[in-house]
């Protein structure tokens, strides 16, 4: 009888999937530390994102679905988020979760060290109550709608309060061993060299079926690519466009591609023009330039076809927010030529135009225009000289290490356009507000690069964010989007995706922080 | 006389490397950039940058955060690192030992292979030989040592499987005592011979030279007519006084195991200070990057010294002081 049942389940030849396994992973920096509530450091995020919850996660459609909180009311006309906890998580060292670690997290790690959280939530936030153990309130001054959006992993991981709550977080002896509540737990953290994580037995969820994740930093992204091949590395979280192609064609290897997981997703290829300089006062001078662009090469050339035209000032991903048929500037060399001639910029049978009664600028004066971007971006300069060049401008290119690129260009505004990826995020409150209000207009990486002052739009801004129906935010956001394709700050080019990479031997894997919590690997 | 002269070194030690982390903070206090992107990542506001600049005393003017930085180091603490959020001093020597394995042996593997090879070169100058040595190590020499590197990487580790292609040891791997030996040597084969093969040019064609001015001189030909064999003549009186210049080399490159290879650290995704070095200064890590010239002017006048009392060991001329 008992051989029967033994058999029952394993001579039948229909085995469940065995689990089991180690995933390699390549990450490209040593991360430094592994505390994901103090910085918004892309490679801290993908190094360490296997460790932690949010209050929520969010699904393929951006909905918000529940993690440490499995369920939510959202009263006062949405200037009040109640939210009930799980009580059956614990933290991996075995003490209990509760809404007193939630609360811990908000006062003093995020809204304090996590840039984007600190710089969204934090001005519109009262106060967060913990009425009971389970139980967190969040009062905010006025509607906020944006929060559920902004509470997964990536954008507000939970900490443990029982290890923060003494010395310097930013020092604390956690952050290089961690303690979490995530699908893994920290094993150990060689400088330099990797990052090992085991499965968390106790997962609120159930326990991924990988027995470990090793993170190993490789630098060269050559180097990460032929490791794959070799079989020393399972999963890439980039690929370089020249090789996508030959890794699809490879039946060993599969790549996903997304707009990208939460904050640092959604991103668009933008150029903005500094609006202090007298050469970019004119609108019609903003219009000829992005009139001169034909940016489906950029689509083709730069991007490998991976990726599309930006039709919006907001990326199509946010689909609510996204605004259909605007009137972009369409690729017209003739138009771009009539306005700059209109703004005095002629081109009397020389390659670069020179300037005829420009306002501010000597006679004869050619055009040149100066383009400042990270190394990384540089392509896009390439494109931009040669399309530009067809109008009679003569573009300069300027290619800027990323420290110094923040500097020169936020701080010292000292350039005349410059290229940046604005991720904007899961809801334009995230990654949009920034390039347009003329409060961001700071000394601040990534912020309101073109200097672009409209108290219009500044209002538009005020009023989006704190409408509470779906329709009305939409049609706020498709006002701001008209405006900005009349005002012209910027040229918004494509929209990008992040390309993943991963040997069949593991599957199950998926394109999110949570990217091997239902992987499993055969060796 | 010679205790005094190292003692009087020794002293000198301290102004040289304090000289070289004031130029070094100088520098990159003048260079553009600007640490808190690294740090607290983007998206911030900018009353977040601000109060991340008073965190870490970036607000603060320059000579007082020279003298703060000097205050401490006098009293032994390195500075946190801003990235790491750990002492300075702890995340470099968590990476000495890497880096003194990859240099260590790539330049024990030189001295091995380019000292002979000079040798045999320089017995029968302009034969096929030493045409055939001398262009093997001047083409070793001239190509770029990453791009060497990846064809290592493509021929010996992807192709013919023989050496793993990155780290240090095997992913994830938990092995200790020999199997874990047997694993790094593994691993460490071809980032060493790698970089052995850029260092191979110079002292070859330094040991050639050297060898082969010494065995025209009067001495050896006296030496052979008096009817000394020809591997005693070349070992006992030609090799000594030839192997000067080529000290003079191997110190200075001794000096610099400790930087580290960036280039060859980061191809080979190898956990040295060569790499710590870029991406601190990639980062603008200030007080890890003036950690790390502390550490590294310190070892290479150490080096120096070194090399100058071999000196006087192997050629008595040599004076010292």
């Amino acid at each position: 009888m008992a051989s029967l049942l033994i058999c029952g389940i394993s001579c039948t030849g229909e085995q469940p999937p065995r689990g089991g396994g180690t995933l390699v992973a390549a990450i490209t920096t040593d991360p430094g530390h592994l505390n994901t509530a103090i910085t918004t450091n892309g490679g801290v995020h993908n190094a360490a994102g296997l460790l932690y919850n949010g209050l929520v996660s969010l699904d393929e459609t951006l909905k918000p679905v529940p993690d440490l909180a499995e369920r939510w009311e959202v009263e006062d006309a949405g200037a009040l988020y109640r939210f009930h906890l799980r009580r059956d998580v614990l933290w991996h060292d075995g003490r209990p979760f509760t809404a007193a670690d939630v609360k811990f997290t908000f006062d003093e790690l995020l809204l304090k060290f996590h840039a984007r959280t600190r710089a969204s939530v934090g001005p519109a936030l009262l106060r967060i109550d913990t009425p009971d153990d389970s139980t967190v309130e969040f009062h905010f001054r006025r509607p906020y709608a944006p929060l559920l959006l902004q509470l997964d992993v990536e954008e507000a991981p939970i900490m443990p309060k029982h290890l923060f709550e003494r010395g310097d977080p930013l020092q604390n002896p956690a952050n290089t061993a961690p303690v979490g509540t995530g699908p893994f737990r920290f094993v150990s953290y060689r400088s330099g060299s990797e990052i090992r994580y085991a499965s968390n037995k106790q997962y609120f969820r159930g326990a991924p079926s990988l027995d470990n994740v090793v993170m190993r930093i490789v630098p060269d992204l050559g180097t990460q690519l032929v490791a794959l091949e070799a079989g020393e590395v399972h999963w890439l979280f980039g690929v370089p466009g020249p090789e996508r192609a030959r890794i699809r064609r490879d039946p060993r290897f599969k790549l996903i591609q997304t707009p990208g997981v939460s904050g640092g997703s959604n991103c668009v290829t933008t150029l903005g023009f500094n609006l202090d300089r007298p050469l970019f006062r004119d609108v019609r001078m903003r219009r000829a330039i992005a009139h001169a662009l034909d940016r489906r090469q950029f689509v083709d050339r730069v991007l490998f076809g991976e990726g599309r035209v930006a039709d919006a000032p907001i990326s199509s991903r946010i689909a609510f927010a996204h605004a259909r048929d605007l009137a972009m500037p369409a690729f017209d060399t003739a138009q771009a030529a009539r306005y700059l001639d209109s703004v005095g910029w002629r081109r009397d049978g020389t390659a670069v135009r020179t300037s005829r009664g420009v306002s501010g600028t000597a006679d004869g004066t050619p055009l040149v225009v100066g383009f400042t971007a990270m190394p990384g971006q540089g392509v896009y300069g390439d494109l931009l000289r040669a399309q530009l060049r067809a109008v009679g401008v003569d573009l300069r290119i300027e290619l800027l290490e990323p420290a110094v690129f923040g500097q020169k260009v936020f701080t010292a505004r000292d350039f005349d356009t410059a290229i940046v990826a604005y991720c904007n995020g899961t809801d334009p409150e995230i990654g949009v507000r920034r390039q347009y209000v003329s409060t961001n207009i700071a000394p601040v990486p990534f912020s309101n690069l073109a200097a672009y002052r409209n108290p219009v739009m500044d209002s538009l801004f005020d009023h989006a964010a704190s409408a509470l129906k779906v329709a009305e935010r939409q049609r706020v956001y498709r006002e701001i989007q008209e405006l900005a394709i009349r005002d012209q700050p910027y040229v918004w080019l494509v929209e990008t995706l992040s390309t993943y990479a991963h040997s069949i031997r593991c599957n199950g894997l998926a394109a999110s922080s949570h990217f091997a919590v239902k992987a499993s690997c055969t060796e | 006389m010679k205790q005094g002269f190292v003692l009087r070194r020794l002293l000198q030690i301290v102004p040289t490397v304090m000289g070289v982390v004031l130029v070094g903070f100088l520098l990159i206090h003048i260079a553009p950039g600007d640490p808190v992107l690294a740090l607290a990542g983007e998206h911030g506001d900018a009353e977040y940058y601000a109060f991340m600049r008073s965190r870490f005393g970036l607000d603060e003017p320059l000579p007082r955060q020279l003298v703060t930085y000097f205050a401490r180091v006098a009293t032994g603490d390195f500075g946190v690192s801003y990235v790491h959020g750990r002492s300075t001093a702890r995340v470099i020597m968590e990476r000495v030992p890497a880096t003194l394995l990859l240099t260590g042996s790539a330049l024990l593997m030189t001295i091995v292979i380019s000292i002979p090879l000079g040798a045999l070169a320089a017995r029968r100058p302009h034969s096929a030989r030493d045409i055939g040595i001398s262009t093997a190590a001047l083409v070793l020499f001239s190509a770029p040592v990453f791009w060497v590197g990846q064809l290592a990487i493509f021929a010996l580790a992807l192709k013919l499987g023989v050496f793993p292609v990155q780290g240090m040891a095997s992913a994830g791997s938990a092995s200790t005592g020999g199997s874990h030996t047997i694993d790094v040597v593994r691993h460490l084969a071809l980032p060493a011979m790698v970089l052995a093969s850029q260092e191979l040019a110079a002292l070859v064609r330094l040991t050639r030279s050297g060898l082969m001015d010494e065995l025209a001189r009067d001495h050896i030909r006296t030496a052979r007519a008096k009817g000394v064999g020809e591997p005693w003549v070349l070992m006992r009186h030609a090799l000594p006084r030839a192997l000067m210049p080529v000290i003079t080399v191997i110190g200075a490159r001794a000096g610099q195991l400790i930087a580290g290879a960036v280039v060859v650290e980061i191809v080979f995704g190898w956990p040295g200070i060569g790499r710590l070095l870029l991406t601190s200064l990639q980062t603008r890590d200030t007080p890890l990057l003036l950690g790390l010239f502390l550490v590294i002017s310190f070892t290479v006048t150490l080096a120096n010294l070194v090399t100058d009392l071999l000196h006087s060991t192997v050629d008595p001329r040599v004076r010292l002081g």
